[in-house]
């Protein structure tokens, strides 16, 4: 794989930081983007396409007497085009309105090293990763006859991100990642399960697709079984496919900053308040090791950090970018965070890390008598982003008896609000795995309400 | 620029093997605002080309994306494309083959009234900052507003080895408004979505003060409102809701890529999965709506496609491939977001046709139950269990609509819940949308008022 060097990840974005500035902004910043990345895709239970995807793109944001503008491009060959890029970013600017909370760009500061970047990801051929999309999609047919993969894939990517800005910072990262995944229905007679999904990334070399394919398969298997269950208030143990969900849209929104500045969070004036059970420490750790959001710096050329946002409980503190941090005078805790050079940053989290403790999953699970353990959920997109009260169905839930899943439930929704959740969390087990933006072990919560079918 | 495409297109097949080979390249232009309580976070604006280039090869499909139109990088690029494709061929047991279709000459030119691309972005921060403040001067209790503001203009060229060449002009108009209230404890949130494929016009069509006045009031209402009894219950769903609802339980499962995973139609096909009265189409050919083209990005022309007519499903949503494995014709829905992605099967203006009742007439049979007026998120599987979030319901009690009720959510399974529809009105809405499967497509979605006679309603009392 052919890609940009640093230096010249660095000059394009110093050079679009030094027009800005000669064409009339106050400040400037360039964002410098490559991402490439080879996929080679399973459809219903073959390999059937590979594709490859380089994107490449400056953004670039500027103030003028306190009004930001931004604009990006992918045309980066034509210093035309970059020109009239930055033309825009400042008319941008110009055409909005001043803002007086605006206090320039972050200052330079020293970055802690990462290690996101293995050359061997970079040297990943598509034939690699039809093997590995193989060997996934045949331990998971090995399980049992009645699974049936219907996507899926195996990948790698690169990418590099360069920062410049008016203040000094000059800042350059580049990082891998490899992952596979599959999504498998099983099918007895006209039944056709949930889809059961799996995956397995890393940013090194060191993905497991047999495992990948055996658990979305063993998960595919377990819910031909299913039974009705009756309306009640019973324990939950949410897996990290559960959490992922219900925090994404309501607890984590609670705690950016903006969301509190703008009266949106219920953690507003609560730092030092007990939010949640005892059991629960979350930490934001951006220096992660290995973990999927893991960088050096942020979207703004932060140093990334550990924030503490609960601790034992205890709401600790926010998830801040430069301009909510500056606005409190504060410092910014280096979430930042860019979907590419498309946009400007928001907040956002690095790794949401919830602290495990020391039962084993197993261990979790004899301290069910009865109750159920959710995987996958559907509709957690509609839960009131503010107050936290969420109202979705597992598709599907095991049901637990003595410890031991018993059968598989469809249909079966959950109610309740995720802050009062928190405050039920009972057992934190040991398992944790990496997930998106979430790491975190399973967890058991008591009393929610689950309406049966 | 066709020509430079075609060119391509011949390359792969005379050199590198190909059967087919299609490429698709776009010069885009975006403006994107975001307001929050009248401050500008950042007005942004976008330059971006590229091409997509897509081969079949021994089978397989091998898709590359550039951010470049020049020949050469495009060369090799689509060199690569053949390669990989050869190489995910090596393990194909059932080759892939697609349909034919007639290949097409067009340049499809748009005439907007008004071009967003002609209007000064101060004007477009203007309207915004109507929106906003129709939003939060209307009552105390609104805390916050967040207006998203999108446009994008540009061109698409499409060529096949077949011989098709389509220039195809593009505009989108899209805006979200949000809203925040409080009050005594209670956090209530509202949304409210414009979109339009015609032009700026559709700001004249509902003034800002109208729109922005409408989020708050949706806000205000709830932080009174009640929240649901769980349970079975029959309700009585606007269009808003009828439109999310045929759009994630229903269109979804008529995508033949889902159905042939496993989804449940691909069994009831021809059959009757739902009462007398429930008629779908996905319509991509509606002036103006925010799911409307003329050729999807396979370079075949859309069509209105009727999907289920008087309760039995009569056809699916294909691309080219499979329209080839259900021997069907391509509908025209292959869309791809943009040249960075491959084309996938997607919805276009998805909805349910009217019948002849009136709001009176449903709600007065229900002793009962709920109105579910707009909702907030859907999502549905593939076995047709579906979860549609509501954001503005109203208890029905003994035949009339009473208090407002907050945070309710309904479900059920797809086939169970259309064989329980017992009346359609005679109004109807379409409502735009964007649509997530892995990327992101403008659609829209409606109908009329309808009455389902027992759903699952998610509540926490």
């Amino acid at each position: 794989m052919e890609v940009l060097e640093k230096d010249q990840m660095l000059h394009l974005a110093e050079n679009a930081v030094k027009i800005a500035l000669k064409k009339g902004a106050a400040e400037a910043e360039a964002y410098a983007y490559e991402g490439q990345a080879t996929n080679v895709g399973i459809e219903r239970g073959q390999v059937t396409k590979s594709n490859r995807v380089i994107d490449r793109g400056v953004g670039v944001r500027v103030a003028v007497d306190k009004a930001v503008g931004f604009a990006y491009t992918n045309i980066i060959a034509s210093q035309n085009t970059i020109e009239d890029t930055i033309l825009k970013a400042l008319n941008a600017a110009k055409a909005s309105k001043a803002d007086q909370n605006w206090n320039g760009f972050p200052e330079k500061k020293p970055y802690t090293n990462t290690d996101v970047f293995d050359p061997k990801i970079l040297e990943l051929h598509s034939e690699d990763l039809v093997d590995l999309a193989s060997n996934m999609l045949d331990a998971a047919v090995s399980v049992n006859k009645r699974v049936f993969p219907i996507e899926g894939g195996a990948g790698a990517a690169y990418i590099a991100n360069a920062i410049t800005n008016s203040n000094g910072v000059a800042a350059f990262e580049n990082g891998t990642i490899v992952e596979c995944s599959l999504a498998a229905v099983a099918k007895e007679k006209t039944t056709v399960t949930p889809v059961c999904f799996e995956f397995n990334a890393e940013r090194a070399y060191d993905v497991d697709p047999v495992w990948v394919g055996k658990e979305a398969a063993r998960l595919a298997v377990s819910a031909l079984k299913t039974k009705r269950i009756k309306t009640e208030t019973t324990k939950l143990v949410l897996t990290q496919f559960a959490l992922q969900e219900l925090l994404h849209y309501t607890l984590i929104n609670a705690v950016k900053a903006d969301n509190v500045q703008r009266n949106q969070s219920p953690f507003k004036d609560k730092v030092g308040e007990k939010v949640a059970s005892e059991n629960v420490t979350i930490f934001d750790n951006g220096l992660f090791p290995a973990g999927l959001r893991t960088w050096k710096f942020d979207g703004e050329g932060v140093p990334n950090q550990k924030t503490a946002l609960i601790e034992k409980g205890v709401l600790r503190g926010f998830l801040y970018d430069n301009y909510t941090a500056k606005k409190e005078g504060l410092e910014s805790t280096g979430n930042a965070t860019r979907a590419g050079y498309l946009s400007t940053p928001s907040i956002g989290t690095t790794n949401f890390h919830i602290t495990p403790r020391n039962k084993t999953p197993d261990q979790l699970m004899s301290e069910v008598d009865d109750g159920l353990i959710i995987y996958y959920l559907q509709g957690a997109h509609s839960s009131n982003p503010v107050s936290g009260e969420f109202s979705v169905v597992a598709t599907p839930a095991w049901k637990i008896r003595k410890g031991e899943i018993k059968h598989a439930t469809r249909g079966v929704m959950l109610a309740g609000n995720i802050f009062e959740v928190l405050k039920n969390v009972s057992v934190v087990a040991n398992n944790e795995r990496k997930m998106g933006q979430l790491v975190a072990p399973w967890l058991l919560v008591e009393n929610v309400r689950v309406i049966g079918k | 620029m066709e020509d430079v495409l075609s060119n391509i297109n011949e390359l792969a097949v005379s050199q590198f093997g190909a059967e087919y080979a299609e490429t698709r390249a776009q010069r885009l232009h975006k403006t994107m605002l975001t307001l929050k309580e009248g401050r500008v976070e950042a007005a942004k604006q976008g330059i971006e080309n590229g091409v997509a280039l897509r081969v079949l090869v021994k089978g397989a499909w091998g898709f590359a994306s550039v951010g470049s139109l020049n020949a050469e990088t495009l060369e090799s690029a689509v060199c690569d494309a053949c390669k990989m494709a050869k190489t995910a061929s090596s393990r194909l047991k059932t080759p892939i083959k697609i349909a034919e279709t007639k290949t097409v000459e067009d340049h499809v030119q748009i005439k907007p009234k008004k071009n967003p691309s002609a209007i000064f972005i101060e004007d477009k921060i203007n309207t915004a900052l109507s929106l906003n403040k129709a939003t939060l001067s209307h009552d105390k209790r609104v805390k916050s507003c967040t207006i998203d503001y999108l446009d994008l203009t540009g061109t698409s060229y499409f060529a096949n080895s077949e011989g098709t060449r389509i220039e195809q002009d593009k505009l989108y108009v899209w805006s979200r408004i949000t809203a925040t209230a409080s009050s005594q404890g209670v956090f209530t949130f509202s949304r409210e979505e414009i979109g339009s494929t015609a032009g700026y016009e559709v700001f004249d069509e509902e003034p800002p003060e109208v729109i922005g006045e409408k989020v708050a009031k949706l806000a205000i209402e709830q932080l009174d409102a009640k929240p649901p009894k769980g349970g079975r219950s029959p309700v009585v769903l606007g269009p808003n809701v009828v439109g999310v609802f045929v759009h994630e339980a229903f269109g979804h499962l008529a995508e033949a890529d889902l159905a042939l995973s496993g989804g449940v139609l691909m069994n009831n096909l021809g059959k009757k999965i739902g009462s007398d009265v429930v008629t779908f189409y996905d319509d991509g050919t509606i002036p103006g709506a925010f799911g409307s083209f003329k050729y999807d990005d396979e370079g075949v022309p859309t069509q209105k496609t009727l999907l289920t007519k008087d309760g039995v499903v009569t056809g699916l949503l294909h691309n080219r491939e499979t329209a080839e494995k259900f021997d069907a014709e391509p509908t025209g829905n292959a869309r791809a977001e943009n040249f960075r992605v491959e084309p996938i099967i997607r919805m276009r203006n998805t909805f349910m046709a009217p019948r002849d009742n009136s709001l009176e007439e449903l709600v007065e049979d229900v002793r009962s139950g709920y109105y579910f007026k707009s909702f907030r998120g859907g999502q549905a599987s593939l076995d047709g269990t579906f979860q549609v979030g509501i954001q503005e319901a109203y208890e029905i009690v003994n035949g009339e609509i009473g208090d407002p009720v907050r945070n309710a959510s309904i479900s059920g399974n797809t086939l169970e819940t259309l064989l329980k529809v017992d009346a359609v009105g005679k109004d109807f809405k379409l409502w735009p949308g964007r649509c997530g499967k892995g990327q992101m497509a403008f659609i829209c979605d409606g109908g009329p008022h309808i009455r389902v006679k027992e759903v699952i309603v998610g509540g926490s009392a």
